[in-house]
């Protein structure tokens, strides 16, 4: 056999918890798949609001503001945990992956308990006009992923704290991050359609 | 050429990496499995099962039609079966058989070892094939969707289609998205980070760019159809939402906006890969790399962005204001840019290389004739006055069928004849499959272009019979007959497929002499696709003189470890650990089958299928002793 020119990679590391591991690209494609649908929401909102002379209908009370908007603080702060979970990964510092998870995890609690406040508040659901039904789903479907990254949260707090873990829980620590971090992102434009646009511009066509 | 892997190799051990890069054996190793060559190659055959189904509709229907007020199927049957038989072919058939081929194909094109996301490559296979069962298992209850493919409201809604057939419809969509998602993340983050180092984006195979805008169009229209599918319509049906009822300040006309925002690039997501087939099979059967290369992508990407921009040409019929259809009559017009730069390079390079003509070549020169065809009524369509005329008419029937067999089919069945010795090690009979060709493009033919007439003398689409004397007699005949003529072409390829994978000629690793790296390996590939990860130096690697092609070396054969690279210049940034076969995707993807089927009798099931997702997802993600990389 002849001999050939080779390249050898054995120098390179054998993970990296970085914007270039493989999962970090996964995640953001599934944001985008997250975000597209959401961004459908929002033009489903505006479509239906568009073709009704009263928004929302005769009756139906505005989602209240005040507490809505208290809610962002946690939100907004919890993605300092994330934050510091993420940074820690990166190091291997385990005490710091806890203590980040765990500050997400807690402020993400106070966030869904006002969030659950304000939406026990209604006093529509979504069988009542189309006005409820998208102001529903779109509460709906957001609290399912924020609860759906929460449990995965509080699995990878589980596995960390177990010390049973590799660079891959590792990477999964910080795409876990990368989530939360669009999942409170999203939700500002979305608190803006169901909370504001009614009051600014006011309601159908 | 590449040894076998008894044979010794001077920079690989290629034991310790069959052993490393196996699945299990047996049927635990059949439920576990990850590797891409066998997902691959399950979403081929299950999408080639369910083509046979959507078929046997499409007869049906022909026999129904063949002459005038004829009683072989019942009006609701009929409904029935062209539903099964659009939603068979779009979702069960056109979509994950493109999939199976990018899953087979793009990591040895790309040359790397197995996708991105072996899991989730697993579990999007059990997604697909657990939709397509439960649409086809509901038939025997007689849950049997009976509202066209698109299943427009308010047809569909709750009071026209009592029953549960609709639901059966819309839910199964979303297993099929599901899955199709899954793919196109795997396959995106397969093509953008482990490219082989030198690949960089100006080198990567045209089958890849097309593989690449493809999987981005479905990362952006599948959330569209979930939505329309199941939060509009599956909703307003089971729980009461009022999305598409107007008489609760909802709209049907936005049901069709978003199905369609989701519909229209759906036809692109079929057909980009089939141009990407085309594409390969041109370049190596005229010797020569593709003319106009750059003009080539930017023309996919063109594709892909305009696809988003044309829904509401389905939808001139609707009486939206007029200043906003022009605007998609333009941009549905616009298409025909980027599509004909494509056909102008591929005649440009069949013109100036040294042709070689095979069955595969036979393909692609039945696709230039039929695609432009369809793309010829494609233009007429995009002009209201003539939309008007002709919707829902059997020209528009006529249309997609040109576009989307002539599209899509014609090179999936060349793509299939080229990349057979790959699959297989064998390659297939010319003669028979010079002779499968020319059958299906004469039947095919037969049957639609009558459609044509058809549709201008006003027979409408979805009928499931006419009186006589409409002058539509014989057109009909004719495509019934050609519908026969094609199952005839098909019964060939089938045969010819059968017989070769047992004793067809041997392959070798290149028996096309091929320019891209999936042929430097040998045929069918080793599990782990190549003793050493190759280096590209050009656009067409295996057209560069071995010398000049180092290969990689350092890449861990004890463990599951691939090459990590750049996006733009595929430099190598580092190696990863790819996860052990696991029965986990498995369960997971079982565990939402169940809530899924469950959710079309009551909401409460999603949460079923929540708490059983979840369960497999942390099986399916708790570390496994030893742990892949220490720390």
């Amino acid at each position: 056999m002849s001999k050939r020119r080779t390249l050898d990679v054995s120098g390179l590391p054998p993970y990296d918890i970085s914007s270039q591991s493989p999962l970090f690209w996964g995640q953001v494609l599934m944001c985008l798949i997250e975000g597209s649908l959401l961004c459908m929401l929002i033009a489903t909102y505006f479509y239906l609001r568009l073709s009704v002379d009263v928004w929302p209908g005769p009756g139906v009370h505005l989602p209240g503001l005040t507490l809505s908007s208290w809610a962002l603080l946690p939100l907004v702060v919890s993605c300092v945990g994330s934050y510091l979970a993420s940074e820690a990964a990166k190091k291997n510092s385990r005490s710091g992956m806890l203590l980040g998870l765990g500050l997400n995890l807690g402020l993400a609690i106070v966030f869904l308990v006002l969030r659950g406040i304000v939406w026990n508040s209604l006093n529509f659901t979504w069988a009542s006009d189309a006005h409820g039904s998208i102001v529903w789903t779109i509460l709906f479907l957001h609290s399912y992923d924020i609860v759906a990254d929460m449990l995965m949260t509080a699995v990878l707090i589980v596995i960390i704290a177990s010390g049973r873990y590799g660079p891959r829980q590792r990477i999964g620590v910080h795409v876990d991050s990368v989530l939360w971090y669009f999942l409170v992102g999203i939700w500002i434009p979305l608190y803006g359609v169901l909370f504001w646009a009614p009051r600014i511009i006011g309601g159908g066509r | 050429m590449t040894p076998a892997a008894s044979e010794p190799h001077a920079y690989a051990d290629l034991d310790l990496l069959r052993q490393t890069w196996s699945s299990k054996r047996g049927l635990f190793g059949w439920l576990s499995s990850i590797n891409h060559q066998e997902i691959g190659r399950r979403y081929i055959v299950t999408a080639f099962f369910f083509l046979l189904l959507g078929g046997i509709e499409a007869l049906l229907m022909r026999l129904q039609l063949a002459k005038p007020e004829n009683t072989f199927l019942a009006a609701s049957r009929y409904n029935q079966i062209f539903t099964l038989h659009g939603t068979t072919m779009m979702f069960l058939f056109a979509v994950p058989v493109m999939e199976g081929m990018g899953i087979y194909l793009v990591p040895l094109m790309v040359g790397t070892r197995n996708v991105a996301f072996p899991r989730l490559n697993a579990f999007g296979y059990w997604m697909y094939l657990a939709g397509g069962l439960f649409l086809y298992s509901c038939a025997f209850f007689n849950m049997i969707p009976d509202a066209g493919w698109f299943a427009y409201a308010p047809l569909s809604g709750p009071q026209f289609s009592p029953g549960k057939g609709v639901d059966v419809w819309a839910q199964m969509i979303t297993f099929t998205e599901v899955s199709a998602l899954c793919v196109a993340v795997e396959l995106v983050v397969t093509i953008l980070k482990m490219r082989a180092p030198g690949m960089s984006l100006n080198r990567m195979p045209m089958f890849c760019w097309s593989m690449l805008v493809q999987s981005f169009m479905i990362i952006f229209a599948m959330p569209a159809v979930m939505i329309a599918s199941t939060v509009f319509l599956l909703n307003d049906r089971t729980l009461g939402t009022h999305f598409v009822n107007p008489a609760e300040g909802g709209d049907p006309l936005l049901y069709q906006h978003v199905f369609w925002f989701f519909g229209h690039p759906e036809v692109y997501i079929i057909f980009l890969p089939a141009l990407g087939m085309v594409s390969s099979i041109i370049e190596t059967h005229t010797r020569r790399q593709v003319f106009g290369y750059p003009a080539l992508v930017l023309s996919l990407v063109g594709n892909g962005f305009i696809a988003f921009g044309l829904w509401v040409h389905h939808m001139f019929a609707t009486g939206l204001p007029q200043i906003g259809e022009a605007y998609f009559t333009a941009a549905s017009m616009m298409i025909a840019i980027t599509s004909g730069v494509q056909i102008f390079c591929w005649l440009a390079t069949l013109w100036s290389g040294r042709l070689k003509v095979t069955a595969a070549v036979h393909f692609v020169f039945g696709f230039i004739f039929i695609f432009v065809m369809g793309g010829m009524t494609g233009v007429m369509l995009a002009s209201i006055p003539l939309d008007l005329q002709a919707h829902d008419t059997f020209f528009v029937v006529a249309h997609f069928h040109y576009v989307l067999i002539g599209g899509a089919l014609f090179p999936l069945f060349g793509g299939f004849h080229y990349w057979f010795p790959k699959f297989t090690g064998r390659m297939m009979d010319e003669r028979l499959g010079k002779l499968s060709f020319w059958i299906l493009f004469v039947g095919f033919n037969s049957t639609f272009f009558p459609m044509h007439w058809l549709g201008m003398l006003g027979m409408t689409r979805r009928v499931y019979t006419y009186i006589p004397g409409l002058g539509w007699d014989h057109a009909n005949l004719a495509a019934t007959v050609g519908a026969f003529v094609i199952l005839l072409g098909g019964i060939i390829f089938i045969a010819n497929v059968l017989r070769s994978r047992g004793s067809g000629a041997r392959a070798g690793s290149d028996p096309w002499e091929a320019s891209t790296l999936e042929w430097e390996t040998e045929s069918p590939p080793a599990p782990y696709n190549f003793p050493n990860l190759p280096v590209v130096t050009s656009r067409t690697p295996l057209w560069t003189a071995q010398a000049e092609r180092p290969l990689v070396v350092g890449v861990r054969e004890d463990r599951r470890e691939i090459l990590i690279t750049a996006v733009l210049d595929a430099e190598p940034h580092h190696r990863s650990v790819q996860p052990r076969p696991s029965l986990w995707p498995m369960l997971t993807a079982l565990g939402f089958s169940i809530g899924l089927a469950g959710s079309i009798f009551a909401f409460s099931w999603y949460y079923v299928a929540s708490v059983l997702g979840l369960i497999g997802l942390i099986g399916w993600f708790w570390p496994e002793r030893p742990l892949e990389v220490d720390q």
